[in-house]
């Protein structure tokens, strides 16, 4: 049986809530549209339920330490397909051990969803320092960024406490997705937003983009010259939106 | 001479304050009050520079104008080099600039000494304070503070900065005598120590009233140059182990010595800097801060220098064979700690795993324990994973066998394998 659901954390917990439902074989969840299943798999079209995901949500809270809950927060943000699945068994795992859980570090259940949960992690804190902002005119401040996991929702409080007097939006153009901050009201939200053409730049955004340029150009030491370590710390794929990298 | 442009200035600027290491801006977490920008307590990295350093604050001088004439500095005075200075309104700005487009977690300011320094001090004072009652800025600072400057001026500059220090930079009094001649011990010490006692003393003041405002809440750091004067490891280690335990030092830096002037005095340096002693240097370091290591348990007088083809923790085992293999469902934390192989996390990952059962060598790859080391050191439910009983000199060889190199494709990460001989790419930041 596969479970299809909105992508919201609340329609997983639907999703799930049905798939625990006595009797239920779940082989799969998934918010995409079902390619290569099995002949014989049926798809089951789970709409959000928000009781039911209330409700389910609580006995997780009841159940999980905030570690545990934590890592499987973390781990739906995670960008592989099939996710859910280990979620989900992650999860009954959970609520069947209860206390017993948090010391289960090396079940087969829990390692590969701790390990995503830890992708998803690391992705957000690096991101914490490459989102790189550009002042645009109307005196906005606009960043882009390409992570391999939804990671927006995770770095957005970050940012919100840190810039709370700029107009910010962060944005996935890859996912056509964006988190946007208002100042006035000090609150971020969630929104689609499709990439567009170049942005209009503010009257001063060049000379602080040439002064970065040429500020870190003279930063490397010579001597200790070592591009291998480099790409290892900050992967090419990291760099794309990053102004001291030539990004257009 | 032409007037410079502000890129100029801070290129020239730049220069002369990379090559102090000190690049973390972790152990704060000020609060954004009403302003811009706050500290994140486990320190941000912005980006990543040619020599694989990351950037994390704006790292510049007010100016690199000196009255000394250090042996060893970029920017001593009798350097032939265009002096330029920054007003603190500038070093306002140009934070504030790349903070919003948050390219920088915040500001190291570093400087030469102008006319005299109480009154460098008062400009980086000036420049710190403008920062935050003018632009309300709650971002991370780390200010250095002059040697020989008042103590009074060094109380001010810590109650603004996040984290404060003074360059010891040569290890020995010799070395600073012949190096720095401008410089006592003496003057570098005593601020040190006044910081040391009112981080000490502020810390127990707010746990009674948090209105008294932090003093450098981040704590203090120095820098010691590695290979210019001559010094030992042991002289460095005991060092470093004196500076955390009796100055309330956070982080010791390590700089492997590069001849940026030509001067008799100093060492003839050939070839790469000595990076592979400043790695080593790190991981004694490291033992010392985070895994119960003793100065003394690294390095003797017999044997005053560190293992360059061997890390410090393995050669500390090497020598201590008669204390493994542990039995890792049994051991405590501490012993953990310092088996080759186990780290900080996966000894608390262990130790909270066998919680829950007792753990079996398929295990311990899995909490994230390096087999490849721990192997020879281990065993879980009595069973012993590697096929060489311990002996000294055979496990050494073992110890020292490359990894065959991983295939170009494959992205490496920071957290896989770990080779037992020199891995370069670590040795240069020291990030372990």
């Amino acid at each position: 049986m596969i479970y299809r659901y909105d992508g919201t954390f609340a329609g997983f917990l639907s999703a799930a809530a049905r798939a625990r439902e006595p009797g239920a074989r779940p082989e799969a969840i998934t918010d995409r549209e079902p390619e290569q299943q099995g002949l014989f798999t049926a798809v089951v079209e789970v709409p959000t339920d928000r009781d039911r995901a209330e409700e389910l949500y609580a006995l997780i809270r009841r159940t999980l330490s905030p570690g545990a809950l934590q890592t499987l927060r973390h781990a739906f943000h995670a960008g592989d397909p099939g996710r859910e699945i280990l979620i989900f068994r992650y999860l009954m795992l959970g609520l069947a051990t209860g206390r017993d859980f948090d010391a289960m570090l090396a079940h087969p259940e829990v390692i590969p969803v701790w390990k995503l949960a830890r992708a998803v992690g690391r992705e957000a804190h690096r991101y914490k320092g490459l989102v790189r902002f550009r002042h645009l005119e109307g005196d906005v401040w606009y960043a882009a960024l390409e992570p391999d996991h939804r990671i927006l929702p995770l770095i957005a409080p970050h940012f919100a406490a840190r810039f709370a007097d700029q107009r910010w939006i962060i944005h996935d153009p890859r996912r056509g997705e964006a988190v946007v901050f208002d100042p006035a009201r000090r609150e971020w939200a969630e929104t689609p937003l499709e990439a567009t053409g170049p942005l209009p730049l503010s009257a001063g955004e060049e000379l602080f983009r040439n002064l970065w340029q040429r500020y870190f150009e003279r930063l490397a030491i010579a001597e200790r010259r070592n591009p291998k370590l480099q790409r290892q710390n900050l992967p090419l794929k990291h760099r794309r939106h990053l102004p001291e990298f030539g990004e257009t | 001479m032409p007037e410079l442009t502000l890129a100029e200035k801070l290129e020239i600027l730049a220069d002369g304050a990379k090559y102090d290491v000190s690049c973390a801006s972790s152990g704060s977490s000020r609060r954004n009050r009403d302003g811009i920008g706050n500290a994140a307590q486990c320190g941000i990295c912005h980006s990543w520079t040619a020599d694989g350093r990351c950037v994390s604050l704006l790292k510049i001088l007010l100016t690199n104008a000196c009255i000394y004439d250090c042996a060893y500095c970029v920017n001593r005075r009798s350097n032939d080099t265009r002096r330029v200075i920054l007003t603190p309104p500038e070093v306002a700005e140009l934070t504030i600039g790349f903070y919003r487009r948050n390219a920088i977690e915040g500001l190291f300011l570093s400087t030469g000494v102008v006319k005299t320094p109480d009154h460098t001090m008062e400009l980086l004072i000036e420049a710190t304070r403008l920062l935050r009652e003018e632009h309300r800025f709650n971002g991370y600072i780390h200010v250095k503070v002059v040697p020989g400057a008042d103590l009074l001026l060094v109380e001010r500059l810590g109650r603004l900065a996040d984290r404060v220090s003074i360059n010891m930079e040569l290890p020995t009094r010799e070395g600073l005598q012949l190096l720095a001649p401008d410089k006592s011990r003496e003057a570098i010490v005593a601020p040190m120590r006044r910081v040391g006692e009112l981080i000490v003393q502020t810390k127990e003041e707010r746990k009674v009233s948090r209105k008294i405002p932090p003093f450098a809440p981040a704590g203090q750091s120095t820098q010691l140059i590695v290979g210019a004067a001559g010094e030992s490891d042991l002289q460095i280690v005991t060092l470093a182990a004196g500076l955390y335990g009796r100055l309330a030092m956070k982080r010791v830096y390590y700089s492997a010595f590069i001849p940026v002037n030509r001067d008799e005095r100093l060492p003839a340096v050939v070839g790469t800097p000595p990076l592979v002693r400043e790695h080593r240097l790190y991981q004694a370091d490291w033992l010392m801060r985070y895994y119960g290591f003793a100065a003394g348990e690294l390095l003797n007088e017999e044997r005053p220098n560190l293992d360059l083809s061997l890390d410090p923790k393995a050669g500390w085992a090497l020598r201590n064979l008669h204390l493994f293999p542990v039995e890792v469902n049994r051991a405590d934390y501490e012993t953990l700690l310092r088996v080759p192989g186990i780290g900080v996390r996966s000894a608390q990952r262990i130790v909270r795993a066998r919680r829950g059962g007792h753990l079996s060598l398929d295990d311990l790859p899995k909490l994230g324990v390096v087999m490849k080391r721990a192997r020879y050191f281990v065993t879980a439910r009595g069973r012993f994973a590697a096929d060489l009983a311990p002996d000294a000199a055979g496990l050494r060889a073992r110890l020292l066998e490359k990894t065959p190199a991983r295939p170009r494709w494959n992205q490496p990460s920071l957290f896989e394998g770990g080779a037992a001989g020199i891995d370069l790419r670590s040795a240069i930041t020291g990030e372990l």
